[in-house]
């Protein structure tokens, strides 16, 4: 095990500790806050997955908000059927006068979760095998995946029919998991979130510290190296995409619960830009330093957005261009350069410092 | 047994023919050197065979399988394997990680996802040792000296353990004894595998080749011992000339 294996698995620790019993307590476990907090606990989740594609891969993902929303879409079309007697309201107003049959399916609670996973992952792989196969790279598949997830909000806001359109999915139900009703403001529930944050995470850091992020990151530096040495390039992309998708589908999913409804504003590209930003300020090497850097830019906005209403995307955007001047790793590559300059190795810093955004 | 058999590989850039009309076989477990002037088209020969670059004609067997037409990384997984004349190594990993990403046996993606980073490192790590890097293992390669690179990659052929192993220019940068040292071990490789190797040290190509071709615009110009192409003519004004 290397000793870098070993800091993660510290941190992972210490994250799981604070994040299970540090912060419900500061929040004296009020149901209100821990809502608030279990939201962002949730957003950490996609953080964390555009991480494992943009960080360990270098493929920077800008559609990671559409598969979030397929989450969070399938999560609230299962809430909304247990919540409507037969036919959605909405669908009446729409003149929709039966289920459509990609709603029937969506009764089942085990079929929801799977959905929420898998659609992602599929709709996600679809896309990479289409670019990797090809041997797109760098900045064209930010473009792609960005021009996909535009195509895909406004294709589900036309069917308002069938997915509410503008409006998204509101009214809906509680989830009912092995009979224990889910309320989004219990203890229970934040228990939950964490639970699936801290699982994502241990998974992220198995991942990235498996033979198989180290070909990703060798991927990442120089593709067709990796080839020459036998490794199916498009299929490691391929993988780490559907991989990535799925994680934002089960944010999406959580996201659904914590808020009570689903909207079309899930999917647009200011959120998808928002995960790079959080990825970016965590650090977006680390699956845990992306995690906290969605943690902490929220918990910024909902101080300071309720005292700057109109220019917090403005702050947004100061801080982005700001990390990404000063510093490229994100917190996490402060921490770790001034930790190397304690145990006073000497390093020269990593050659990476430079390269935000993949440049080839 | 004939390993390799190219034969009449062209390749064109735009106009100028870097490989015209090649043809040559490798014998299994020879180690052939691959001599001429800068230009000559050595390295895109090389490139040819190991899939870099697509030949405009011509036929490249691998133990007779056709393999000119394959992707680079199929190639790898028949028993390719190439050392760069630029150093190509992975600068942000470390010297462990490089040779654990080289050890590539089982390159699939189950296996990769069933192993930690730095087991295949482990189980190579003889390897360092006998190219005087152990004492670097966890250095990131970037740090390392333009000698220690070519020791670097050479080790990292030595863990992809590829049955054809292609070396353009291995010496390059190196001090006398390294050069010396990479002779011993390019003579022991060739128990257990083929080379093509690309040199300008004639005193290392006279140390290590069983066979040299020279080529000169693309196409062979002489084919022999050290002993012939030494007292070759046509090589001769081919050096002298151009
Ligand atoms: N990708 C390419 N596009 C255009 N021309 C190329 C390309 N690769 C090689 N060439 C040209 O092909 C010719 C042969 O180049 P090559 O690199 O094979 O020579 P070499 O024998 O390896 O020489 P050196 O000893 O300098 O390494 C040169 O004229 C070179 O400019
Ligand atoms: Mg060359």
């Amino acid at each position: 095990m290397s000793s870098k294996f070993q800091y993660d698995l510290v941190a992972l620790v210490i994250f799981a500790l604070v994040v299970a019993f540090g912060v419900p307590a500061v929040m004296n476990y009020d149901g209100f806050e821990l809502n608030t907090f279990a939201r962002y606990l949730a957003l950490a989740i996609v953080s964390m997955a555009l991480s494992l594609s943009w960080g360990t891969a270098g493929l920077l993902n800008l559609g990671q908000a559409a598969t979030f929303g397929m989450g969070s879409y399938a999560m609230a079309m299962h809430l909304k059927l247990r919540a409507s007697d037969g036919l959605p309201d909405f669908m009446a107003w729409n003149n929709v006068e039966t289920l459509p049959w990609v709603w029937v399916p969506f009764e089942s609670l085990t079929f929801t979760l799977l959905a929420g996973l898998l659609v992602p992952a599929f709709i996600g792989g679809l896309i990479a095998i289409f670019m990797f196969r090809a041997r797109i790279a760098g900045v064209f598949v930010a473009i792609i995946t960005l021009a996909f997830l535009v195509a895909f909000q406004l294709l589900f806001i036309n069917q308002q029919g069938h997915t509410g359109g503008q409006n998204g999915l509101t009214g809906l139900a509680q989830m009912s998991l092995f009979g224990w009703i889910v309320d989004p403001y219990s203890m229970g529930f934040y228990n939950l979130v964490a639970g699936c944050l801290v699982v994502a995470l241990a998974f992220g850091v198995y991942l990235t510290h498996s033979k198989f992020g180290l070909i990703l990151r060798a991927i990442r530096e120089d593709a067709d190296r990796a080839r020459f040495f036998g490794y199916n390039v498009a299929n490691y992309q391929t993988l780490v995409f559907c991989i990535s998708a799925a994680l934002a589908g089960w944010a999406g999913m959580l996201y659904t619960l914590v808020l009570e409804f689903a909207s079309p504003t899930y999917m647009s590209v200011s959120f998808s830009l928002a995960i790079v930003i959080w990825c970016a300020v965590g650090g977006r090497e680390s699956v845990i330093a992306a995690a906290f850097g969605a943690i902490v830019v929220n918990m910024l906005e909902g101080r300071l957005s309720d005292v700057f209403v109109e220019g917090w995307h403005l702050i947004l955007g100061v801080i982005f261009v700001l990390v990404v001047m000063f510093m490229p790793r994100g917190i996490y590559g402060l921490l770790s350069e001034s930790l190397q300059k304690l145990r006073g190795i000497g390093r020269p810093r990593d050659h990476r410092d430079a390269e935000t955004f993949p440049n080839t | 047994m004939e390993q390799l058999q190219v034969t009449d590989l062209q390749v064109e850039f735009g106009g100028l023919r870097a490989v015209d009309g090649l043809s040559f076989s490798v014998q299994e477990g020879e180690i052939l050197c691959l001599l001429g002037p800068n230009g000559a088209g050595k390295s895109t020969t090389l490139d040819l065979i190991c899939g870099k670059t697509q030949p405009t004609a011509g036929s490249i067997q691998l133990n007779g399988v056709e393999i000119s037409q394959m992707l680079e990384f199929r190639r790898a997984r028949l028993g390719i394997g190439r050392k760069f004349q630029v150093p190509s190594v992975y600068k942000n990993l470390t010297v462990d990680e490089n040779l654990s990403v080289a050890r590539s046996r089982r390159p699939g993606m189950w296996s990769a996802l069933t192993r930690l980073s730095l087991t295949d490192a482990r189980e190579s790590a003889a390897i360092l040792d006998r190219v005087h890097l152990g004492a670097k293992r966890a250095e990131l390669a970037g740090n390392l000296s333009h000698g220690e690179t070519q020791w670097l990659e050479i080790a990292m052929l030595i863990a992809q353990d590829s049955k054809l192993i292609l070396m353009d220019e291995p010496t390059a940068g190196m001090t006398i004894q390294e050069t010396e040292r990479t002779a011993k071990i390019f003579r022991s490789l060739s128990d257990s595998h083929t080379l093509i190797v690309v040199e300008h040290d004639m005193s290392f190509v006279r140390t290590v080749a069983d066979r040299i071709i020279v080529m000169n615009r693309g196409a062979m110009l002489a084919e022999g011992s050290i002993e012939e192409i030494e007292a070759n003519e046509d090589v001769k004004t081919a050096y002298l000339g151009h």
